[in-house]
């Protein structure tokens, strides 16, 4: 029947990419402002914007300050890093974001801890990059941070300003190959069990060995800089269209010989039916039917055909159904058809049911249909020339 | 003229009352079940809304399909009391002349045959109907129950029922919905509204157009319960009111059985066996240990001051000279700046290189080195 057939919105599978590929050029403006504008915020006489003067000093290895708490502040700016970062090559000088520095003796310092003192300069960011920075207003991580988690990533926790090389193609926009591979390298600073987790993933393992551009990191699901919190119901029942932007799209499918028919079979399915019609109600409502990282994993995503985890063997997968169904016996995980589309060789009983009612709605409904309008179309007749009936 | 009022009971009360409740249990699982086979569309999308959610959908369904398990029942309990007790004459059965009399109407209507068929209690087009449901409830309710307990039906069957199941339902579905739309809605809405599931009555004109033979046999006195004598009638009862009660009994536990027989899912998720730890930094690259700028020696330009002065003072106080100073020769040192020497051999209280670095300067010296510096002066700041 239609069910399994059943076609849901057309997504666009490059949806994510354009996002981002706009945060980028946004980032790519807002870098490349302070070119024109050094002078505005050069501070004073003493600097003039010219590095060499701080690094004169900074460029000593083991300048240190003791903070408060007893832990130590490294003042070196390795110059070999900070030459190559995309800060020094346009231009950004170290007053433009130390604004208080104008001279020696440098003001005091008031932060107390490490942490203290990154989150009393970070907000230099903002001036520059004010898209990305108001973006993160909106994060997962500044909820965390106003809650008073001082762990939470800040702008500096990612993109080392004094080292940060550029990530996008200056003209373009994209993403440069190089820095899709840094991607969860970045997240793994705080995240790193979920990192090894994804780095022997599929995807992780494609990106890290193979250098596959195709496959998510960590962004393509949790966005950026405006990361939402994951745990929530909304982004759980929303997940599934998360996935299909690629399992969907042909073009890239076609290069593993993977279904793009995962979707539709998904849906057509009763956990992925009762999702979808959550999700086009209220997304937020919580269910217990699974969506696609239920059953395939979250960050540690197998092949289906991986010899110890993958779900292609009956055993794993039955383990996967009793999470949710305790009572489940081994007849069981055959009542899920594996994303399959029924065939004389695939799920026989299914299709040939099918194909039945295929014959016997429109027999049934054509044989009723051609009665009643026969019925319809005498009495009308009847009814213009005056005959009564019968 | 009388003839005309004249009205005929056609349905007692307690068959209303059953058709209403089919009516509206049947309604009810066609309005619930298609937006869960159809889910992407905006009308199943719409009505889920005004159930709240899917899940209230899922339960509402649930209730309506145990109403007309109940309705069912009911009407097996009339229905086999009707045949075995008062012995009414089976007008519902079909029989060769019903499909002699569709094909008879449908010519007719074509205008090819001549003869409009008389018929009974119940018309080709009733019985049909009635049929029909039958087998769809027959195929809904089983399909139905695996579905609703597929972890008793899979301790038997393989996997594969289940989903095959899922599609004889829908399937089914539509072949019923479509049907009662176009044939029953049909025959007693659209042709010509026919009250009689709702008065009871249907009047003498409409007895001749739609059931002249049971018309005839009202008449003649043959239609309705057979006149038995009441001593055999309250024996049959005896007989049938234990029977039906245990049936009853049975039929209930079954539907009991139907609706409550497994917990197939649990309710909540269950939390992840081995949850991954989101906040788990890496350990931070220690700090770099300060490497003493000038290595254990004797205090002397050479192998301290000069050293430290390069590495600290040179940038200002090298080849760019400020204030006249170089520090980056030994004589140069000795030399002074501006405003005169800067060491004075053997009195670091008058060397201004001292009394500038105990104050705030650009490279400033550690507390230590400062010492060390002090130390050097005072031995007569050696060259060597």
């Amino acid at each position: 029947m239609s069910d399994l057939q059943t076609s849901t919105k057309e997504h666009h599978p490059s949806i994510m990419i354009v996002i981002i590929g706009l945060i980028l050029v946004g980032a790519t403006i807002g870098i490349t402002q302070p070119v024109t504008a050094v002078q505005e915020f050069s501070p004073g006489n003493n600097t003039g914007g010219d590095d060499s003067i701080c690094l004169d000093c900074h460029n000593k290895p083991g300048l240190t300050k003791d903070l408060a708490n007893g832990e130590v502040l490294l003042l070196t700016i390795d110059e070999q890093h900070f030459s190559e970062s995309v800060h020094f090559n346009e231009g950004v000088s170290c007053t433009d974001c130390h604004q208080d520095i104008s001279g020696f003796p440098h003001p005091e310092f008031a932060a107390r801890s490490l942490r203290d003192a990154s989150l009393l300069l970070f907000t230099a960011c903002q001036k520059c990059h004010t898209d990305e920075y108001n973006k993160t207003l909106d994060s997962m991580h500044q909820k965390q941070l106003s809650g008073g988690n001082p762990n939470a990533a800040i702008c500096t926790d990612c993109h080392n300003p004094h080292t940060q090389e550029r990530l996008t193609d200056p003209v373009s926009g994209n993403l440069l190959p190089e820095a899709r591979l840094l991607i969860p390298q970045t997240c793994a600073r705080c995240h790193n069990a979920i990192f090894i987790a994804y780095k022997s993933s599929v995807h992780g393992a494609a990106l890290s060995l193979l250098d596959d551009q195709n496959v998510p990191t960590c962004i393509t699901c949790h966005g950026v800089h405006n990361i939402q919190d994951p745990t929530t119901n909304a982004f759980r029942t929303n997940s599934p269209q998360l996935c299909a932007d690629c399992h969907t799209n042909p073009e890239i499918m076609s290069q593993y010989n993977i279904s793009t028919e995962v979707l539709n079979t998904y849906v057509a399915d009763f956990h992925g039916t009762t999702i979808t019609l959550f999700e086009e109600t209220d997304s937020d409502q919580p269910s217990n039917k699974p969506v696609c990282y239920d059953c395939h994993g979250v960050h540690d995503i197998k092949k289906t055909n991986d010899p110890v985890y993958g779900l292609a063997m009956k055993e794993n997968l039955l383990v996967r159904c009793q999470t949710c169904h305790p009572d489940a016996t081994d007849n069981f995980p055959g009542a899920w058809m594996s994303h399959y589309i029924p065939s004389p060789t695939e799920y026989p009983l299914v299709y040939y049911i099918n194909l039945f009612y295929k014959f016997l709605i429109p027999t049934v409904l054509g044989g009723m249909g051609i009665y009643v309008l026969a019925d319809f179309i005498h009495r009308m007749v009847v009814r213009i020339k005056g005959v009564p009936h019968k | 003229m009388s003839s005309q009022t004249q009205t005929y009971q056609r349905f007692p009360i307690a068959r209303r009352i059953e058709h209403i409740i089919m009516a509206v249990s049947f309604g009810m699982l066609g309005l619930t079940g298609l937006p869960q086979k159809f889910p992407t569309l905006g009308i199943s999308i719409f009505i889920t809304n005004i159930f709240g959610n899917v899940e209230i959908l899922r339960l509402v369904h649930h209730i309506s399909a145990t109403i007309m398990m109940l309705g069912i029942v009911w009407h097996l309990l009339v229905a086999n009391y009707k045949i075995f007790v008062t012995k009414e004459p089976m007008t519902m059965l079909p029989v060769i002349k019903d499909a002699i009399d569709g094909i008879q109407v449908f010519l007719f209507n074509l205008g090819i045959g001549k003869k409009f068929p008389q018929m009974g209690r119940f018309n080709f087009e009733e019985k049909l109907e009635y049929w029909a449901f039958v087998w769809g409830a027959a195929v809904m309710g089983l399909t139905g129950f695996m579905m609703w307990n597929p972890l008793m039906i899979l301790k038997i069957l393989p996997g594969e029922v289940i989903p095959a199941a899922k599609v004889a339902h829908g399937g089914e579905a539509i072949l019923a919905v479509a049907a009662i739309i176009i044939w029953h809605m049909y025959s007693v809405h659209i042709r010509k509204f026919n009250k009689s599931m709702f008065t009871g009555k249907l009047d003498e004109r409409d007895m001749l157009h739609e059931h002249p033979l049971e018309l005839a046999d009202l008449k003649a006195g043959l239609a309705g319960p057979r006149v038995t004598n009441p001593i055999e009638l309250r024996k049959r009862k005896t007989i049938y009111f234990p029977i039906a009660s245990i049936f009853a009994v049975i039929m209930l536990g079954a539907i009991y059985g139907f609706v409550n027989g497994e917990n197939t899912a649990l309710t909540t998720r269950p939390p992840a066996s081995n949850p991954i730890p989101v906040y788990f930094p890496q350990t931070p690259t220690p700090m770099p240990t300060k490497v003493p700028l000038v290595s254990e020696g004797p205090l002397n330009w050479e192998s301290y001051a000069g050293p430290l002065f390069q590495e600290k003072c040179t940038s200002c106080h090298g080849s760019l000279a400020l204030g006249g100073l170089s520090l980056e020769t030994y004589a140069n040192a000795m030399l002074g700046g501006n405003h005169g020497p800067v060491i004075v051999p053997s009195n670091s209280g008058e060397s201004n290189l001292v009394v500038i670095q105990s104050k705030v300067h650009m490279g400033q010296l550690t507390p230590e080195e400062l010492d060390n510096i002090i130390k050097w002066i005072d031995d007569g700041a050696p060259e060597k």
